[in-house]
C-alpha cells in the first residue's frame, strides 16, 4: 500500500504552541477589552441585520430579534462582527503562507463530496441551534468563559464535549 | 504486521516534560503565593496630602450664592444625626448621619460624578470626619462647608455690621449676606408661613465600577 | 491598570480596530494550528489527532493562570471582567446540541471562518448552517423562551458556586490537563492511524 508523504500543506504548529499563542491572544484580549473573543455572536448579528432589512415588522414582533435590534444603529456593529472579519483576513493570511488555500471540499475518502456537504450543512444547523441556547460557541463560551472561571462557559465546555462523545460512534463512517 | 496487546510505553519527549513542569509550577505558584487584602480606595501618601490641602473648603458666602441662583449641581449634606436634622436644616439638604456615610444606600449620593457635594455639620468636626471617609474611598466632588452652621448662623442669618473701617469689601458681603437672609426667610416678622419651596428632585446615579460588556 | 478600554486608559473608538487586530491574531493561530480541517478537529472524537484537546486547554491553562497572575499583582481587576452569565438548563441542552452538530459538521463557528478564508466548501456549508440554525431558532423563540430564560444563576464564577478558591482550581485544572495530554498520546499511539 503506498504511503504518500503529504508535502508542506499539512505542515501544522505544533498543537502545544498554537495553545500557548492562543492563550496569550485571549488573555490580551481581556486586558484591553475586557471581553473575550468569540464568533456566534456573528453570525447571530448578520441574521438579525438580514431579517431586519428583509421584513422590519416582522423582525420587531419577534421577542428574539427585538433584543439585538438597537434603534439608529445596524445590529452589525458589534465588537464580534468586527472579530469575525479579521478572523477571515487571519486565516486567510495563514492559508496563503502556507500554501492551503484551495477550493475543494474536505471528507473522508469513505464518503462522497456531495454527503460530506449535506452532513456539513446538517451539523451547522445543529450548532447554530445549540449557540444560541448556550449563548456562545467553544470560542465565546468555552475559552472566553473558562478563562475567567465562569460556571456557564465550564458546563457548556463539558456538554460539548459530552454530547459530542456520545453521538460520534453513530456517525463515525464520515471520519474513519 | 503482528499486533501484540501490550500497552507500549509512550516516550514523552523531554521538552513536554519540562513544558508541563513549567505549567505545574506556575499553578502551584499562584496556589501558594502569600494573599493580601487589597486596598480599594486611594493610596495612603495621597490622603494625607489631601487631608492637608485646605481645596475641600467651601465657605458659607459661596454656598449661600449657589442656593440663591438655584445651582442645579449643588447637593447639601447634613451629617448631623437625625433629630438635630429634622429640627433645623438648610433648604433642600439630605440627611445622611455620620455612622452612615458608609453604608451602600449612601454611596449613591457620594459616589457619583454629577453634583457637587457640600458636607456640612454644626461645627466642621463631623463634616471634616464624613470628609476623610469619602476621600478614603476615592470619592470625587465632596466639600466641606467651613465652620458649618455655626459659620452660617453668623454669617447669613445674622451678619455682622462692619465696622466704618472696615474695606469696601466688607461691606459688599455685608449687603450680599443681609440679602441673603431676607432670601432665607430671616426678618419674616408676619405670621404667614414661610414659602415652601418646591422639593428638589435629587436624580441619582451611582458610579458603578465598569464592568465589560461582552457575551455570545 | 486593567482591563483597558473599560476603564478609560484606551479610549472607546478603538474598540472596534482592536478587536479587528485581535481577529486577525485569532484566525491566524487557528488556521496555523490546523483548525481549517474538519478531519483534524474530528480527530479528538476518534482518538487519531488531539490537536482540538491540547489546544484547547493548553490556551484556557495560559489564559487562566494569566488572568490571575495579573490580578495578583494589581494589572488588571477582575471584577470588571465579563462573566459569561449562567442559565443552567439552557447551557446544558445548548451544550449538547452543539456537541452533535460538533461531531457532523466538524466545525465550530470560529473555525468555520477560517476555513472558509482557505476555500474549503464544507466549511461555507456549515457557515449556511448556522445561519439556519440560528433563523430557526429565532422564529420558534416563543416555544423556547421559558427555557432560554430559566434557571439563571447570575454572572458567577466556578468560586462562587461551589467554594474552591481559584487558585486551587487552576492548578486542579493544570494537573488535569497535563494527565489528559499524556492518555492523549497513549491512545493516539494505539489508534490506526488516519492520513488526511
Amino acid at each position: 500500500m503506498k504511503i504518500h508523504i503529504e508535502e508542506n500543506k499539512h505542515v501544522y504548529w505544533n498543537p502545544y504552541f498554537g495553545g500557548l499563542i492562543l492563550g496569550l491572544v485571549i488573555l490580551f484580549t481581556f486586558y484591553i477589552t475586557g471581553r473575550g473573543p468569540g464568533a456566534s455572536g456573528a453570525f447571530k448579528s448578520t441574521i438579525v441585520t438580514v431579517v431586519n432589512d428583509v421584513a422590519p415588522t416582522h423582525a420587531e414582533n419577534n421577542a428574539y430579534y427585538d433584543r439585538f435590534i438597537k434603534k439608529g444603529d445596524s445590529p452589525m456593529n458589534t465588537w464580534l462582527v468586527y472579530e469575525a472579519l479579521g478572523l477571515l483576513i487571519g486565516g486567510f493570511l495563514s492559508g496563503a503562507l502556507s500554501g492551503r488555500l484551495k477550493l475543494f471540499v474536505e471528507h473522508s475518502p469513505k464518503i462522497t463530496s456531495k454527503k460530506r456537504i449535506i452532513v456539513a450543512l446538517l451539523g451547522g444547523v445543529f450548532f447554530g441551534l445549540g449557540a444560541q441556547f448556550a449563548r456562545g460557541c467553544t470560542s465565546g463560551a468555552g475559552l472566553s468563559g473558562l478563562a475567567v472561571l465562569s460556571l456557564g462557559g465550564f458546563i457548556t465546555v463539558l456538554s460539548i464535549f459530552g454530547g459530542g462523545y456520545a453521538i460520534a460512534y453513530f456517525v463515525r463512517k464520515n471520519w474513519i | 504486521m503482528s499486533n501484540t496487546y501490550k500497552i507500549k510505553k509512550v516516550v514523552v519527549k523531554t521538552e513536554y516534560k519540562v513544558l508541563a513542569a513549567i505549567l505545574i509550577i506556575l499553578a502551584g505558584g499562584l496556589v501558594l503565593l502569600p494573599k493580601y487584602e487589597k486596598n480599594s480606595g486611594i493610596k495612603p501618601e495621597s490622603f494625607l496630602l489631601n487631608i492637608m490641602s485646605t481645596e475641600r473648603y467651601v465657605t458659607t458666602d459661596q454656598i449661600a450664592n449657589k442656593m440663591i441662583n438655584q445651582d442645579p449641581n449643588l447637593l447639601l449634606i447634613d451629617v448631623r444625626k437625625k433629630e438635630d436634622f429634622d429640627k433645623f436644616s438648610l433648604p433642600n439638604a439630605v440627611n445622611i448621619p455620620l455612622a452612615k456615610v458608609l453604608s451602600s444606600d449612601s454611596e449613591a449620593y457620594l459616589n457619583q460624578d454629577t453634583y457637587d457635594v457640600v458636607l456640612y455639620s454644626n461645627d466642621n468636626c463631623y463634616a471634616d470626619q464624613a470628609w476623610q471617609l469619602c476621600n478614603r474611598m476615592g470619592y470625587k466632588h465632596i466639600y466641606v462647608l467651613k465652620g458649618g452652621l455655626n459659620e452660617w448662623f453668623n454669617t447669613i442669618i445674622n451678619p455682622q455690621e462692619p465696622k466704618i473701617t472696615d474695606s469696601d469689601l466688607a461691606f459688599k458681603d455685608y449687603n450680599f449676606r443681609k440679602a441673603a437672609a431676607m432670601y432665607f426667610g430671616v426678618g419674616n416678622k408676619t405670621n404667614t408661613a414661610p414659602k415652601v419651596k418646591p422639593k428638589r428632585v435629587i436624580k441619582l446615579a451611582k458610579k458603578k465600577k465598569k464592568v465589560a460588556e461582552g457575551g455570545c | 491598570m486593567g482591563p483597558l478600554i473599560p476603564n478609560g486608559v484606551i479610549p472607546t473608538e478603538w474598540n472596534f480596530v482592536i478587536a479587528i487586530l485581535i481577529g486577525i491574531a485569532f484566525g491566524f493561530t487557528l488556521e496555523a494550528s490546523g483548525f481549517s480541517s474538519s478531519r483534524k478537529i474530528a480527530g479528538v472524537f476518534y482518538g487519531y489527532d488531539f490537536a482540538v484537546l491540547k489546544v484547547f486547554f493548553t490556551a484556557a491553562l495560559v489564559s487562566m493562570i494569566g488572568i490571575y497572575y495579573m490580578d495578583y499583582f494589581e494589572l488588571v481587576n477582575v471584577e470588571q471582567l465579563f462573566v459569561l452569565p449562567t442559565y443552567t438548563w439552557s447551557a446544558i441542552i445548548g451544550g449538547v446540541i452543539m456537541g452533535f452538530g460538533f461531531v457532523l459538521g466538524g466545525f465550530c463557528p470560529g473555525t468555520t471562518l477560517c476555513a472558509a478564508a482557505i476555500g474549503k466548501i464544507d466549511g461555507m456549508a456549515t457557515m449556511v448552517g448556522i445561519f439556519i440554525g440560528i433563523f430557526l431558532f429565532s422564529e420558534f423563540y416563543d416555544f423556547i423562551e421559558p427555557l432560554f430564560d430559566g434557571s439563571y444563576l447570575g454572572r458567577i464564577t466556578i468560586t462562587d458556586s461551589l467554594g474552591i478558591s481559584p487558585y486551587w482550581f487552576i492548578f486542579l485544572f493544570t494537573v488535569f490537563a497535563v494527565i489528559a495530554f499524556y492518555f492523549a498520546d497513549v491512545i493516539r499511539k494505539r489508534v490506526k492511524k488516519v492520513f488526511y
